[in-house]
């Protein structure tokens, strides 16, 4: 099994599977956005000097921006 | 009998907007301002002689409300008076982003409202590379799923047609999570007569305004004594249901390459590039700067020219006197000062919803959060701080979609800060007067102090947001996150009627009260209390006796205006302003822009005796102006009254005072606190009187 590597370590173009939670206060709305356990997501965009970074939901077919603070706590399998 | 309710529900960019203009066709009512789809919007639709009453509820992912947008569909949908919740919910979904409809519509589904599905934008299912079975999603979804294209009108009427439609009997599609099955059964007691799934609602929310406050506190106690928070359980849920409804979609909807996303990610390699991407944004607010003062300017002078024309036939016809000189110099002229902002507030409009309609006011927030942040903002704060440029009320309301409490209040704290379009006059006038007509580096020494004052708008917004974030508490950890929708070309009725619903708001929202400042202030300086005003020549003769009949006569009207009321209250305030630099006449004029700054100009011209219909625009009316101004002596210094310490120090004071009771009036309104109205108006006037203090201090 590989390591898991957090959201905002990820580069841009790169896919991953996310695989759970560093802590368990991440607001509700990031799950109803479609960042569930087992969702493939890829980095399409980082705004520079760590501003938001923008995720394809690749199951979704949707484009979703969050801070790097909040992608931090996002674990992921690189794929 | 009564008028069903219908009400749109849907995601965020599905097209429910266009959607609902089609239904309504456009004959809707709404409730006030932007961010585009905030308020309640209600409409009628008509099928035959039938009428139905539709609402078009904010966007939103779930209905768990996150922010005050969706708390609105929360309380409309459980809404317990009678005729109070919507006879039938049509849930607009469209075919990408399909599963997250379906979550939304098992949502108001097992909450016990009957509902049928629209699977809208059909135009661009091929191109999203989607097939859609479309039997099997209806006997999954046990309704009728209905197909449109909002933009062009197509399966609307079909739609309408079928808003009597009976739902089908309905039961749960999602065991709820089990871990939580004791804390629910407690909350069941409570709730005897509400679907499980509602009840569970109720106890994954804090502060439910439409129960009681008793049975929000028996909620808690459930809660606390399971050790459970609302997050954990809203949670749970959207992990279960997105699992389910994913697996049980395979056999329904087939994807194969988005065409539309990878159009948008081409694009947004540019738009939100590192670099290019902040080039192209600040060329673009570089271009609605110009076409605000630019385009505008004919337009101001063809409503100018109207209104003042207007003036002049009124007071042809109206019998002179009292009454002619309230119609032509209180009314028609406070009217005049309102909508002669109208075509900036127009153009600023049509620039935000272009914007917000093609998906580029999100790649705006995503390039913005990064600079915003560390002063305590949000990205989704440049939305509000733009439009603060137009016109503070609008903006204010449009500050309604941030999630976090504490940076929403920050952001509607500071946006009065942004230099609105009522300040802009003011400014021209005492930087013509004060600052000389030369040209610094081959550039305009006036046009320079200009631009100079919007960036202290923008300087003093954004450090007032890093203090009041040192002082204000946050309840909730800040955090952002929004989707960026796939470029689309704009839908102009859309843009038309975003256009014309918040330029009209301005004009009747704030027009009203601009209007009841222009007549008060009219009266108070058309009436005085003792007879130096009724009748000033015995007073003028006395104090001048050598005077001639024509001398006398000249001075008569600016003898009333100093012994009117509004000339008592100017005196009256004359000592705390003295030290700023100015003279009562400013105070005069500073008393009446605390109504609304625009009326400033104005106030002063009738206290120079010039006539209020003055206009700036016109150069030989405003060389009349400038040089009686230039010419006024400050009796306290002794100096002139506009030197260069002065009209510092007004710009600095006008730059940051609260001076504008229809954005008090939004502000309470939106804070829902008058200790922030306050503090908020203290604050502002508090930094305006020391700027001013210092600048004429050390200048004068």
């Amino acid at each position: 099994m590989q390591n898991k590597i957090s959201l905002d370590k990820l580069k841009k173009g790169e896919k991953a599977i996310i695989h759970s939670f560093e802590k368990d206060d991440l607001p509700a709305k990031f799950y109803e956005l479609g960042f569930t356990p087992g969702t493939a997501i890829q980095i399409k965009h980082k705004a520079p000097l760590h501003g938001p970074i923008c995720i394809n939901i690749i199951q979704d077919n949707t484009l979703v921006a969050i801070r790097k603070s909040e992608a931090s706590l996002i674990l992921t399998n690189k794929i | 009998m009564k008028n069903k309710t219908i009400a749109l529900l849907g995601n965020p960019n599905v097209g429910k907007t266009s959607l609902f203009n089609r239904i309504t066709k456009l004959n809707q009512k709404v409730g006030n301002y932007p961010g585009i789809t905030v308020e309640k919007r209600e409409g009628t639709a008509k099928k035959g002689d039938k009428e139905y009453k539709v609402i078009d509820l904010p966007g939103t992912y779930t209905l768990f409300p996150n922010s005050l947008d969706e708390e609105v569909v929360f309380n409309t949908l459980t809404n317990k008076s009678v005729n109070g919740a919507p006879d039938l919910v049509v849930v607009v979904s469209e075919p990408s982003t399909i599963n997250r409809g379906i979550v939304l519509y098992q949502q108001v589904r097992e909450s016990g409202l009957p509902a049928i599905f629209v699977l809208n934008m059909m135009d661009e299912i091929e191109d999203k590379g989607i097939q859609i079975n479309h039997a099997g999603l209806e006997s999954y979804l046990k309704t009728t799923v209905f197909k449109t294209n909002a933009r062009t009108g197509e399966g609307v009427d079909n739609l309408i047609q079928n808003f009597d439609i009976q739902a089908g009997p309905y039961f749960n599609s999602l065991p709820l999570p089990v871990d939580y099955q004791q804390p629910l059964d407690e909350a069941k007691k409570i709730f005897p007569l509400e679907t499980e799934y509602r009840t569970w609602q109720y106890l994954a929310q804090e502060n439910i305004k439409v129960l009681s406050e008793e049975e929000n506190n028996k909620l808690s106690a459930i809660r606390s004594k399971y050790d459970i928070n609302i997050q954990q359980l809203q949670k749970a849920e959207a992990i279960l249901r997105q699992e389910k409804i994913n697996n049980d979609l395979k056999p329904i909807l087939q994807k194969k390459e988005n065409k539309k996303l990878s159009i948008t990610e081409k694009i947004d390699n540019i738009l939100i590039h590192p670099v290019y991407g902040y080039i192209i944004f600040f060329g673009l607010l570089f271009l609605i700067f110009q076409a605000i003062y630019t385009w505008s300017g004919p337009l101001m002078d063809g409503v100018d020219e109207l209104f003042a024309s207007l003036g002049q036939s009124a007071a042809a016809l109206l019998p002179e006197g009292p009454l002619a000189d309230l119609m032509v110099n209180g009314v028609i002229a406070g009217i005049g000062g309102i909508v002669i902002f109208l075509p900036q507030i127009i153009i600023l409009f049509l620039f935000i919803s272009l914007m917000e309609e093609t998906g580029y006011m999100s790649r705006v927030v995503f390039l913005m959060d990064r600079w915003l942040k560390p002063f305590g903002l949000n990205g989704k704060s440049v939305i509000p701080l733009m439009s603060g440029v137009a016109c503070a009320i609008p903006a204010v309301m449009s500050a309604r979609n941030i999630e976090n409490p504490k940076e929403r209040l920050l952001t509607m704290l500071v946006t009065p800060f942004m230099t609105c379009s009522a300040r802009l006059p003011i400014y021209v006038v005492i930087i013509g007067l004060v600052i000389p007509d030369t040209d610094f580096l081959g550039f305009n020494v006036q046009g320079i102090v200009l631009f100079a004052m919007y960036i202290l708008g923008i300087v003093a917004a954004l450090f007032s947001a890093l203090i009041l974030n040192k002082i204000i508490k946050s309840v909730r950890n800040s955090y952002l996150i929004f989707e960026l929708p796939t470029y689309k070309m704009p839908d102009w009725k859309n843009v038309l009627n975003t256009v014309w619903e918040k330029s009209s708001s301005f004009l009747f929202g704030a027009g009203k009260i601009i209007l009841a400042i222009s007549i008060i202030l009219w009266v108070l300086g058309n009436f005085g209390p003792n007879d130096k005003f009724s009748e000033p020549e015995k007073y003028i003769v006395q104090e001048n006796p050598h005077f001639t009949e024509e001398q006398v006569a000249d001075e008569i009207s600016a003898y009333k205006t100093e012994y009117s009321y509004l000339g008592y209250l100017g005196r009256g305030i004359e000592p705390a302003i003295r030290p700023l630099g100015y003279d009562w006449k400013i105070g005069i004029g500073l008393i009446a822009s605390f109504a609304a700054r625009e009326v400033f100009v104005g106030t002063v011209a009738v206290v120079y005796s010039l006539g209020e219909d003055l206009d700036i625009e016109d150069d030989e009316q405003k060389q009349t102006l400038f040089t009686r101004m230039k010419s006024e002596i400050n009796r306290n210094t002794g100096q002139p009254t506009y030197n260069l310490a002065s009209g510092i120090s007004l710009l600095l004071f006008y730059a940051f005072a609260m001076q504008c009771m229809a954005t008090i009036g939004v502000v309470k309104r939106e804070t829902g606190s008058w200790k922030w109205t306050l503090i908020q108006a203290g604050f502002m006037t508090g930094l305006a009187y020391i700027a001013a203090l210092i600048a004429y201090q050390l200048l004068k």
